[in-house]
């Protein structure tokens, strides 16, 4: 059984951090994603404002905002997942270890596999649970059974999901729940050891349990990637993670820790915002 | 009233009595094809009529019943009958009388009026012949090495004749043709040599001895084959016919004699079966009127087998390019409706361009390319196979793009993106995800494909079928599949059987059989790619959220 921490269940509880750090002011070696002056546009209409901001390594970061304020795009510009969109446009950089990725050469299946996602609805494919894991992995040609079936094991395990399929690997993925379902994506996401997860609100289309479930492994999940969540629930926000960014019409309105923002935000809106008044 | 419109109810019950038409006159179609397709087969009684005809002369006719008839008598009065006056219809019957050599004609029509008496005596027989039809009458002796012997022994001595038989057209179809077949070929090899102008006195010799060797082993299976028919053609039956004549057939010829009266319903179930069974697997005869229909079952199934096969790739792969690569433009936009158009154009369109195109474009060149020391007797340049399911193939081919890309429009985004996540190219993506999520769809277009392809007649009558085809288009001499000959079709054989033949009153209860075969060969098509599709739609079916 997965054991939640009563500290993790309380709103705004104390972050988990113990030493905060300078967000403005990183060293390379703690970035993980540096995002500089970055413009999109879907055809005519801006919908990304000038963002700049540094993602800490090995921590969580959260997005937060009303809807339509252009968290989910700013998430998806980390993996390039908008070039999918056809009229979409894109100024300034997302840098990966000092390497823009939204340059010329970069290859962008390599860069997906370095930056991991997991999306709103769970989505696993109509293959075997076991086929689903390993899928990025076949992707990258290895074929070696003993390695695959390790690496399915170990990422089923990260996932905290392995004591409840083990037995039903070789099975269909759609007959999991929607909460496996989320956490098979998620392993099947960690398998191809991704260096930045991202989460595009994991536990919206979930009940309580699996959402709690889904948060105390983000907490796990920490210590190995660096994780970027995107949520609309903001006590979801300041329980798993350390900073915090607000986001409202397509501008970065604060960036900051997570309990400082929850507790005392400078902005008039990010205030509105958390009390309650709109969103 | 008003709320009876409002609740609905009428437009259920006009969709219901809609679908309950349907339904009724598919399932009346099927009833008729089969009734009258399977009493075909069904051994029937066979009849004595004594005759008074309209001059007052007796005679005596034997045969089949096949129709009655009411007719006014208005239409009978140059007859002068001896009729009540209040009579107004008369009935009559139409015999099949069969005896080729003594009358031209294998039906009459006999009028109930002047029948003194109908008898169906035990003894009477019907002789079914490989040439010359049915011959009704009563055995008068049989004759064995020249001596009478007692009919009793009839069936043995008519099982040792079929054992001949068969072996004689094994020799004829596989050994005798297997070599025809090979000298055909060294033919075109010396031609070959010629054209290129190598054909050295010691290549000529190779041949040349090979020929002989050939010719050898010809000369020893023609004298084998002369052997078994001398075996059997020295014995015969003396039948006497309804006029009294006696008339001799040959051993040989004969293919079974029966005492249809003397039949009970056990033994009348098992010829029936029987009948059915000969129907299916032999070849046809008497221009198509007898016999069995194994070479247009065998044509049909395979020319849609090889159009699948053609069409399934070609049409994916049009989709996929429609759906996923082509530009959402004007263009696209053009080319899916042109797609979509090609649906509606007559099959014999397609016929004439196949015959165009592929037959004399596509087949005349790879002749000229590749098998020029056959001119100017054509290979591909000639309708056959290859071409017939090459036109089907693009006749049908809108069904399966259309269907795909259909089924490829349905799989939520969430799946590719998930791949697309993951790493994957979109080739990838396409390859290992998309198809296979959407391979019940394909499934879907290569089923109504298949279901257009099979019922197709018009366009194959340019293409590649024919009446009679000597050889299937697959047998055992290398390479086994020859995609260059024509072949039989079964719809092809209802038309030329019903509306072609010269004897078309005894050739319509086969255009009913063979008219309830190809419905079951489609119907059974048709199932066994709904069962695979039903498997893949299992194997992925969607969590529908």
């Amino acid at each position: 059984m997965i054991s939640i921490s009563p500290k993790v269940l309380v709103p705004g509880a104390e972050p988990t951090i113990e030493k905060k750090l300078d967000l403005t002011n990183l060293t390379p070696e703690q970035i993980a994603l540096d995002i500089n002056q970055l413009n999109l546009f879907y055809g005519k209409k801006q919908a990304l404002n000038n963002i700049s901001m540094s993602i800490p390594k090995g921590q969580v970061t959260a997005f937060i905002g009303p809807s339509g304020c252009g968290k989910s795009t700013l998430l998806r510009s980390i993996n390039r997942m908008n070039d999918l969109v056809d009229d979409c446009h894109i100024t300034g950089e997302i840098n990966l270890h000092g390497h823009n990725i939204y340059d010329k050469h970069v290859d962008v299946a390599d860069l997906r596999r370095k930056v991991g996602m997991v999306f709103q609805r769970p989505n696993p494919f109509p293959k075997t649970i076991y086929e689903n894991v390993v899928y990025g992995l076949r992707i990258m040609g290895e074929n070696n059974r003993r390695n695959l079936d390790e690496a399915a094991e170990q990422s089923l395990r990260s996932a905290a999901l392995w004591n409840e399929v083990k037995d039903r690997l070789h099975e269909s993925a759609l007959g999991l729940s929607g909460g496996q379902q989320q956490r098979l994506v998620i392993a099947r996401a960690i398998a191809i050891q991704p260096e930045v997860l991202l989460l595009d609100e994991p536990t919206s289309a979930l009940d309580p349990i699996s959402t709690l479930t889904i948060e105390e492994l983000i907490n796990d999940l920490k210590k190995q990637f660096t994780v970027v969540i995107v949520t609309h629930n903001m006590q979801q926000a300041a329980r798993v993670s350390d900073q915090t960014a607000f986001m409202y019409m397509g501008d970065l309105i604060e960036y900051s820790d997570t309990n400082t923002l929850f507790t005392t935000p400078l902005k008039k809106k990010t205030e509105d915002y958390i009390t309650g008044r709109y969103g | 009233m008003n709320n009876w419109f409002k609740s609905g109810s009428p437009w259920i019950w006009l969709s219901a009595g809609g679908v309950s038409i349907s339904l009724i006159s598919v399932l009346g179609l099927l009833w008729l094809i089969a009734s009258r397709g399977l009493s075909y087969f069904w051994p029937s009684e066979l009849y004595q009529f004594d005759l008074t005809d309209e001059y007052g002369a007796k005679t005596v006719v034997i045969g089949e019943i096949y129709d009655r008839e009411k007719i006014p008598v208005s239409q009978l009065a140059h007859l002068d009958l001896a009729l009540d006056p209040k009579q107004e219809v008369l009935e009559r019957l139409l015999i099949k009388t069969g005896n080729r050599e003594l009358v031209s004609l294998d039906f009459r029509w006999l009028l109930s009026h002047n029948i003194n008496k109908t008898q169906t005596p035990k003894d009477l027989v019907v002789v079914e012949r490989r040439t010359n039809g049915n011959f009704y009458g009563y055995i008068d002796s049989v004759v064995l090495d020249g001596k009478k012997v007692d009919q009793n022994k009839l069936p043995e001595l008519l099982s040792r004749v079929d054992n001949f038989q068969d072996q004689i057209d094994d020799l004829q179809k596989s050994d005798i043709g297997a070599i025809n077949y090979q000298l055909e070929r060294l033919r075109l090899k010396t031609r070959k040599y010629e054209l290129q102008n190598e054909l050295t006195a010691q290549v000529k010799a190779e041949i040349d001895s090979e020929v002989a060797i050939l010719k050898k082993d010809y000369a020893k299976l023609e004298q084998e084959l002369m052997g078994y028919r001398s075996a059997i053609a020295r014995d015969y039956i003396v039948m006497r016919a309804m006029d009294g004549q006696l008339v001799t057939i040959n051993f040989e010829h004969i293919l079974k004699v029966t005492f249809n009266n003397k039949l009970n319903v056990l033994e009348k179930t098992a010829l029936f079966f029987s009948q059915i069974t000969a129907f299916l697997i032999e070849d046809p005869r008497e221009a198509n009127t007898e016999g069995g229909v194994f070479p247009a079952i065998f044509g049909t199934v395979l020319m849609v087998l090889l159009m699948t096969v053609i069409v399934s790739p070609f049409g994916v792969i049009a989709a996929i390019y429609l759906h996923e690569y082509a530009g959402k433009n004007a263009f696209t936009k053009l080319l899916r409706i042109a797609v979509i158009n090609l649906a509606g154009v007559p099959s014999i369109v397609y016929g004439v361009f196949g015959l165009g195109f592929f037959v004399y474009m596509v087949g005349g060149s790879l002749d000229q390319l590749f098998y020029s020391e056959n001119l100017p007797s054509p290979t591909f340049g000639t309708p056959g196979v290859l071409w017939s399911a090459l036109t089907l193939a693009i006749l049908t081919l809108p069904v399966v793009i259309v269907s795909t890309e259909e089924g490829l429009s349905r799989i939520p985004s969430t799946m590719r993106h998930g791949s697309l996540a993951l790493g994957a190219t979109k080739a990838e993506t396409l390859w290992r995800i998309i198809l296979p999520i959407a391979s019940p769809a394909i499934m879907t277009g290569i089923i109504l494909a298949i279901a257009r392809a099979a019922g197709e007649v018009a366009p194959l009558m340019l293409v590649g079928v024919v009446k009679m085809a000597p050889n299937l288009p697959l047998d055992a001499n290398f390479p086994f599949l020859h995609l260059d000959r024509k072949f039989m079709h079964l719809g092809f054989h209802i038309y030329d059987v019903g509306f072609q033949s010269p004897n078309v009153e005894a050739a319509r209860p086969l255009v009913f059989a063979t008219a309830l075969l190809l419905v079951t060969i489609i119907v059974a098509l048709n199932m066994t790619a709904v069962s695979i599709r039903n498997k893949l739609r299992e194997r992925y079916k969607m969590l529908e959220h």
